[in-house]
């Protein structure tokens, strides 16, 4: 009785040996390279944002919190920073109530709804290196097609990308023009999921268009817009390839860079791994600081379920 | 009749919106084109002409010609190609793992690995590069694909997915005697495909349009993706020597695959944008 039991143990002990060594060995392909390209580079950031190296000398020279010293005072810093906030600001707003508007029309019932769809995700899906060509073209004051209505109005068209006060709103057009196509796909699946009867009976008892918008309609879209503005921000600050292919951060250097691209343009044009990765770890915690502070305004602001 | 006729006012202002809204939006993926088939003089008369004089189809091939494209296609195919089948089989295996095989403490490791969404990839920029030139990865298709196959997002995908499967049916499977291998072949993927098709095509869309890190990771003209080799093109045009039709011609040929892939998978494609994010 006893050694049945004790077999049945043992049997049971080496089976769920058996499902651990099968968990090991299903999580370690994506496990080593989780240690490897994600964890491993972090720790490394860190060390390395305490050196100053130029990638070439053999030895990194260990400099403390030098690094993060010069960044405080570094014009370039609170330049690309600003440049990164304003686009990213400026892009979620207006890409969140041109999506909105959007997401309206395309819900509506009408012919030929698929192929509107269609048009109107496919800046999304677009190779954006391919798109900011194209961008650059039609902001172009001669050969775009802005120009044929300003020759028509005898005007002469802003240079959008050799104009410092203009380059930054050029990047900007660009980056409203992508992320409605991604948020009108979100607020289009909310719409389809709002319940119609609320708004049938709303609209019996008389409420007028603004009022269904706001009492219906944006408490329904609480969450949508919620996830869409710390996505649209966390996609922003990252914005690269634009200012990589219109811009490059000019016409004259930081004036339309971004926090990305300028970090490129320390540690491979420059050299300078250290300051780079000083300027990297800055980005992370903002990142984290952005993606705090939306949750605590919405955790005051947004009407989950209901 | 006349009930016909009040439908189509009602809804005449909704048609209008809907065209314009449209044009807006089409309006890069309209003229990418229309300069494509212009010559280079046409291009650059003012004010623009919008409709090609004559089409200039043969703008397709001299594009193709003025810079190894032929070899950059190539390029982008094996990164996206090989990128996402990695990054999917990686996290099928992972999730799998965590959703139905039992080990303690995995909620745990299933937390270190989602966590690492919130870091941005530009962060691993210059360690990651550091750490492939050591291995003399630079340059290669290796340095191009491992760094990015870990990811956290499919994880996440595929695990929402496994999780959700029926118990009922996986016991029966473990009393018949089959193992995890042959549960997540015959049983989980095939029950999976949509989630499954929507996720590999998220990964694809994401290596195909990748900039950063193959500007980063490559210097010869050879192992050059798609998207840089329009920016290289686009040097030549500021240095005028190659024109700006051109340059819409291989932007256009650029963006083929995955427009005619999104056409026609676009449910897929929605799917997939939308699962990891709305479900978390």
């Amino acid at each position: 009785m006893t050694t049945h039991a004790g077999g049945q143990f043992t049997r049971r002990w080496r089976k769920e040996r058996r499902e651990w060594m099968t968990f090991l060995l299903f999580i370690l392909p994506n496990a080593i390279l989780f240690l490897v390209f994600t964890y491993w580079p972090i720790c490394y950031s860190f060390w390395l944002s305490m050196t100053d190296w130029d990638l070439l000398r053999p030895a990194h020279a260990y400099v403390g919190f030098a690094n993060y010293r010069e960044l405080v005072s570094d014009p370039s810093f609170w330049r690309v920073l600003r440049n990164t906030l304003v686009y990213a600001g400026t892009v979620v707003v207006l890409a969140q109530v041109c999506a909105f508007l959007l997401a309206h029309l395309l819900n509506a019932p009408v012919y030929g709804q698929g192929i509107f769809r269609t048009v109107a995700f496919l800046p999304h899906v677009t190779m954006t290196a391919a798109a900011a060509l194209v961008w650059v073209l039609l902001l172009h004051p001669q050969y775009g097609p802005l120009s044929s209505v300003y020759s028509m109005l005898a005007l002469q068209g802003p240079n959008w990308l050799e104009s410092s006060g203009l380059a930054l709103a050029a990047l900007i057009v660009v980056g409203v023009w992508k992320e409605t196509a991604f948020a009108s796909l979100f607020f289009l699946a909310g719409l389809q999921g709002m319940p119609r009867e609320s708004f049938e009976a709303a609209a019996l008892d008389g409420a007028g268009l603004l009022a269904r918008l706001r009492h219906l309609t944006l408490p329904l879209m609480g969450p949508t817009i919620f996830f869409l503005a710390i996505t649209g921000v966390i996609a922003a600050t990252k914005t690269f390839d634009t200012v990589a292919i219109m811009t490059e951060g000019g016409p004259v250097y930081p004036a339309s860079s971004m926090y990305v691209y300028h970090l490129y343009v320390l540690a491979f044009r420059e050299y300078r791994a250290g300051y780079a990765s000083a300027f990297a770890l800055v980005f992370f915690a903002i990142t984290i600081g952005v993606v705090l502070a939306q949750f605590r305004f919405a955790l005051r602001r947004v009407h989950y379920g209901e | 009749m006349n009930r016909g006729r009040i439908f189509w006012a009602s809804r005449f202002p909704v048609y209008c919106a809907l065209i314009c809204a449209t044009l807006l939006l089409g309006l890069p993926f309209f003229w990418m084109v229309l300069t494509s088939l212009k010559s280079a003089q046409e291009v650059a008369v003012y004010p623009p002409r919008w409709w090609p004089q004559t089409l200039l189809w043969a703008n397709y091939a001299e594009a193709w010609s003025s810079a190894p494209f032929a070899r950059f296609y190539w390029n982008s195919i094996v990164v996206a190609c090989a990128g996402a089948a990695l990054q999917i089989n990686g996290a099928l295996l992972m999730a799998y793992a965590f959703a139905i095989i039992r080990f303690p403490g995995k909620t745990l490791l299933l937390v270190a690995v989602i966590s690492t969404m919130i870091v941005p990839e530009e962060m691993k920029l210059v360690p990651n590069f550091l750490l492939l030139n050591k291995l003399g990865w630079i340059d290669t298709y290796a340095g191009l694909i491992v760094p990015g196959i870990a990811q956290a997002f499919p994880v996440f995908v595929l695990h929402q997915q496994f999780r959700q499967l029926p118990g009922s049916l996986i016991e029966a499977a473990k009393a018949d005697g089959a193992g995890h291998g042959r549960i997540l072949w015959q049983i989980a993927i095939p029950m999976s495909k949509p989630v499954l098709t929507a996720t590999a095509l998220v990964a694809l869309l994401g290596q195909w349009n990748a900039y950063l890190w193959p500007l980063v990771i490559t210097n010869s003209s050879i192992m050059r993706t798609l998207p840089l080799g329009l920016a290289y093109l686009r040097k030549q045009a500021e240095e005028g020597s190659a024109p700006w039709n051109l340059l819409m011609a291989a932007a256009v040929f650029s963006i083929v695959p995955v427009v005619i892939l999104y056409v026609f998978a676009q449910k897929q494609f929605v799917e997939g944008i939308m699962r990891g994010a709305l479900k978390g």
